[in-house]
């Protein structure tokens, strides 16, 4: 019975959950309960480190000034911030362990906050903890992370954003909302496609800068390989590596990144070639044969789905729907590379499983056209059948009166 | 050999074996195309079947039998269509998940005259019910319910539901969208009702979703089960018809007459009126043919469900004006005309002087062609929870 006692006695005074600084015993909760619940939820309580793993000071004392002696850090300033994290993240035995890198403050040194920060000792740059937090650091597949993919934009928007400290820089505040409305934008936070790219994805995180001009097309490429590989290979590509051309963004936007329209590519060649050069009207056909394909394909879905509709099994022209649409994406790579031959090509075999699709899809109407040609012969026979039946009966009918 | 010497020894032959089949056959089995309702006059069986035969055709029918008691011969020639192009339509249908809809683009597309037999056998079974409810209500206004003919408005009535059984489990066979998310809708409805609801639409659907069980039991019930058991009632309502035979009118004639011979004349006027009914139903098939969907997806909603049979037009219209009480109220509304004659029993058949049947008839009846008509243009999408995520609008193929 008492062994009973004992262990209900245990289970009920056993500590709830997983908090990892007991008061009873740390001293630093004496005073500074109120960063416990925030420092508990991290992964830097998970992993047991403590409030003097990084402020210093004597956790066993409970009073002043014995807590805050010895090598007592307190809140560290932005610049001691990054040592501080760097000498357990710096350290590659430390951060093995847990997959993580080691080069994060080498590479903060190299972006524009790092310079700002280390060189210039522009306290205006961010440091760790101000994308991090200093006490809720989670994990950054964590939802609730600031570096969370869905929470990027936001984190960097709490500068990047704000008017006044970006106009000292010379720096636009809109990035974020062209972020969002973007095809980024919408494929990362609308359908949470998390291979979309965040801010991070362009301009790197611990080493953020802006992509220079010859840097463009490769940073783009990274993702968009083979149209990426197709730019490199053709006339802007060449322009692009010169520096004479913005990469990509001669013709895409950036922060709004959003395809060309088919209808819109000659408008867009018109940025930088007059209206009829031969670049333009190169521009121009191109325009032509890409909604020409576009119409062509469309055309072949709205034939298998008439052909469909009649009752018709659909599945070898779907097949070759497939392979038309195959040569219609291709077509995004000659748009890259300005390959005329090969638009040519490609377009052709658009329009010639198109024009097959719709043949049969003709055929399959016609058909069931022709299946009202069936009344003829059914009413003719029926009126037939009653008039002579009507005639008979008559003539019976006055035989029997009769 | 000449020509002229085989045709006679064929005929010759042939005149044989009818001979042979005559003094072999008893009379009696005319009863049985009695039975089926193909003769209507008693069979003599002390005589020899041809004689037995010829005297069964000069029966006379009661001399006020008009145009209007054609109606439930229509609805009977309309199962008889639906038997044969049902024939047909197993032939090459396949009950099961993965054949099904491929088996029906084959029907519609490959087979001859395929996409024929399909429409009429789709239009076939709309054109029943309202025949069915036509006859039922002529019966029913012309008082023909009364006693004695009330147990053979029962068994109609049980043959009208059996029509519907035949349709509901019929429906689910073209196995596309509409006929999935249908089906899956009236289950779920059905597993709603209290106390018996679950369990009858657990058994229907045989799985925890419409699936190839549910598909499996509906083709056995709809090409096996239904079709002896509306056999055997259509002929016990044809043996009650005979036994009572047409309700009398309600002024009898100073003269009525000899009434018409079963045979040439009532039989030359149930052909005109089976080629008119025939004809029709076949320029509806024709003209207005049943869409074949896209294949059914259990889990992928259609953007609308389309109804193909008018017994689902009515019951949608119903639920989409009148909500789920409104369609039970008119199904009770239906269940007391149906079951009125065990309580009004009495001899009066005047419409005039019957205000309460009247009434109850003339609101079923009006209300079932209105919902009809109502129902044919409603596009109605499935109840289900739509997707959480909204997919992106894609033009076929995407933008390079």
């Amino acid at each position: 019975m008492s062994a009973l006692l004992a262990l209900v006695t245990v289970l009920l005074t056993a500590p709830q959950g997983t908090a990892v600084l007991d008061s009873s015993v740390y001293g630093c909760l004496t005073c500074h309960a109120d960063k416990r619940a925030a420092f508990d939820q991290g992964v830097h309580a998970e992993r047991g480190i403590k409030c003097h793993d990084c402020h210093g000071g004597d956790p066993a004392a409970v009073a002043l000034p014995a807590a805050h002696g010895g090598r007592f850090v307190g809140a560290p300033g932005k610049v001691a911030t990054v040592a501080l994290c760097g000498t357990c993240h710096s350290n590659p035995n430390k951060m093995r362990q847990y997959g993580l890198r080691s080069g994060q403050v080498a590479e903060f040194r190299t972006s524009r906050h790092g310079i700002l920060l280390l060189e210039k000792h522009n306290e205006d740059a961010p440091t760790c903890t101000n994308c991090h937090d200093a006490h809720t650091i989670l994990r950054p597949d964590d939802a609730r992370s600031t570096v969370y993919p869905n929470n990027i934009a936001v984190t960097c928007g709490r500068c990047h954003e704000d008017k006044s400290l970006m106009a000292k820089y010379g720096l636009p505040t809109d990035q974020v909302q062209q972020f969002n409305q973007s095809a980024h934008g919408v494929a990362l936070l609308r359908d949470q496609n998390f291979a979309a790219p965040t801010c991070l994805g362009c301009h790197g995180s611990h080493s953020a800068l802006p992509p220079t001009i010859t840097e463009i097309a490769n940073v783009c490429s990274r993702c968009h390989v083979s149209v990426g590989t197709a730019f490199g290979r053709g006339p802007h590509g060449q322009a692009a590596r010169a520096g004479k051309l913005a990469g990509c963004l001669g013709c895409h936007g950036n922060h709004d990144t959003e395809r060309v329209p088919a209808t819109q590519i000659a408008a867009t060649c018109t940025k930088c070639h007059a209206p009829g050069t031969p670049a333009h009207s190169l521009g121009t056909k191109l325009q032509e044969d890409v909604t020409q394909a576009s119409a062509d394909l469309r055309a072949a879905a709205s034939a298998i789905e008439a052909l469909a509709s009649f009752g018709q099994q659909t599945g070898d022209m779907k097949f070759r729907y497939q392979t038309a649409r195959t040569a219609y994406l291709q077509i995004t790579e000659v748009q890259h590379d300005l390959n005329l031959e090969r638009l040519e090509e490609l377009t052709r075999q658009v329009r010639s499983i198109s024009k097959d699709v719709r043949a049969a899809a003709a055929v399959a109407e016609e058909q069931k056209w022709e299946h009202r040609l069936w009344l003829v012969p059914v009413w003719f026979f029926t009126l037939a059948g009653i008039s002579l039946s009507w005639l008979t009966l008559r003539r019976f009918e006055r035989k029997q009166v009769g | 050999m000449s020509m002229g010497r085989i045709w006679r020894d064929i005929t010759q032959w042939l005149a044989q074996v009818g001979s042979d089949i005559k003094a072999s056959t008893d009379a009696g089995l005319l009863g049985v195309a009695r039975f089926f309702g193909f003769l209507y006059g008693p069979i003599d069986t002390s005589l020899p079947i041809d004689e037995a035969l010829q005297k069964s055709l000069r029966f006379r029918l009661p001399p006020h039998a008009g145009w209007r008691h054609a109606l439930g011969g229509i609805a009977y020639l309309l199962f008889l269509l639906l038997v044969v192009t049902g024939v047909l339509l197993a032939v090459y249908f396949r009950p099961s998940a993965q054949e099904a809809f491929p088996s029906i683009q084959h029907i519609v597309s490959g087979v001859t005259l395929g996409w024929l037999i399909r429409d009429l056998h789709v239009w076939g079974a709309s054109i029943l019910v309202l025949a069915v409810l036509a006859h039922m209500g002529q019966v029913f206004f012309a008082g023909a319910y009364k006693p004695p003919r009330e147990t053979n408005w029962l068994i109609g009535i049980l043959l009208l539901f059996l029509v519907i059984s035949f349709g509901a489990t019929g429906y689910l066979l073209a196995w596309d969208q509409s006929a999935y998310w249908t089906v899956t809708e009236s289950l779920n409805a059905l597993a709603d009702l209290p106390i018996v609801g679950g369990m009858a639409a657990g058994l229907l659907r045989g799985d925890p979703i419409v699936s190839g069980a549910t598909l499996s039991r509906f083709f056995a019930a709809h090409v096996i089960l239904l079709p002896w058991l509306a056999l055997g009632f259509l002929g016990f309502h044809f043996t009650m018809v005979r036994r009572h035979g047409v309700a009398p009118l309600r002024q009898p004639q100073a003269n009525p007459g000899p009434g018409r011979q079963f045979f040439p004349n009532h039989l030359l006027r149930s052909f005109m009126v089976g080629m008119l009914v025939l004809a029709v139903v076949t320029t509806l098939a024709i003209l207005a043919p049943r869409p074949v969907g896209d294949a059914a997806h259990p889990g992928e909603l259609p953007d609308a469900i389309l109804s193909t049979w008018v017994v689902v037009d009515v019951s949608r219209a119903l639920v989409h004006y009148l909500g789920r009480w409104g369609f039970g109220l008119f199904t009770l509304l239906g269940l007391g005309l149906a079951l009125l004659p065990l309580v009004d029993r009495g001899p009066e058949r005047e419409i005039r002087r019957r205000p309460v049947a009247a009434a109850i008839g003339v609101i079923f009846f009006l209300g079932f062609l209105g919902f009809w008509m109502a129902g044919r243009g409603l596009r109605t999408v499935p109840t289900a929870p739509p997707p959480a995520v909204e997919q992106p609008a894609t033009v076929p193929g995407g933008k390079p």
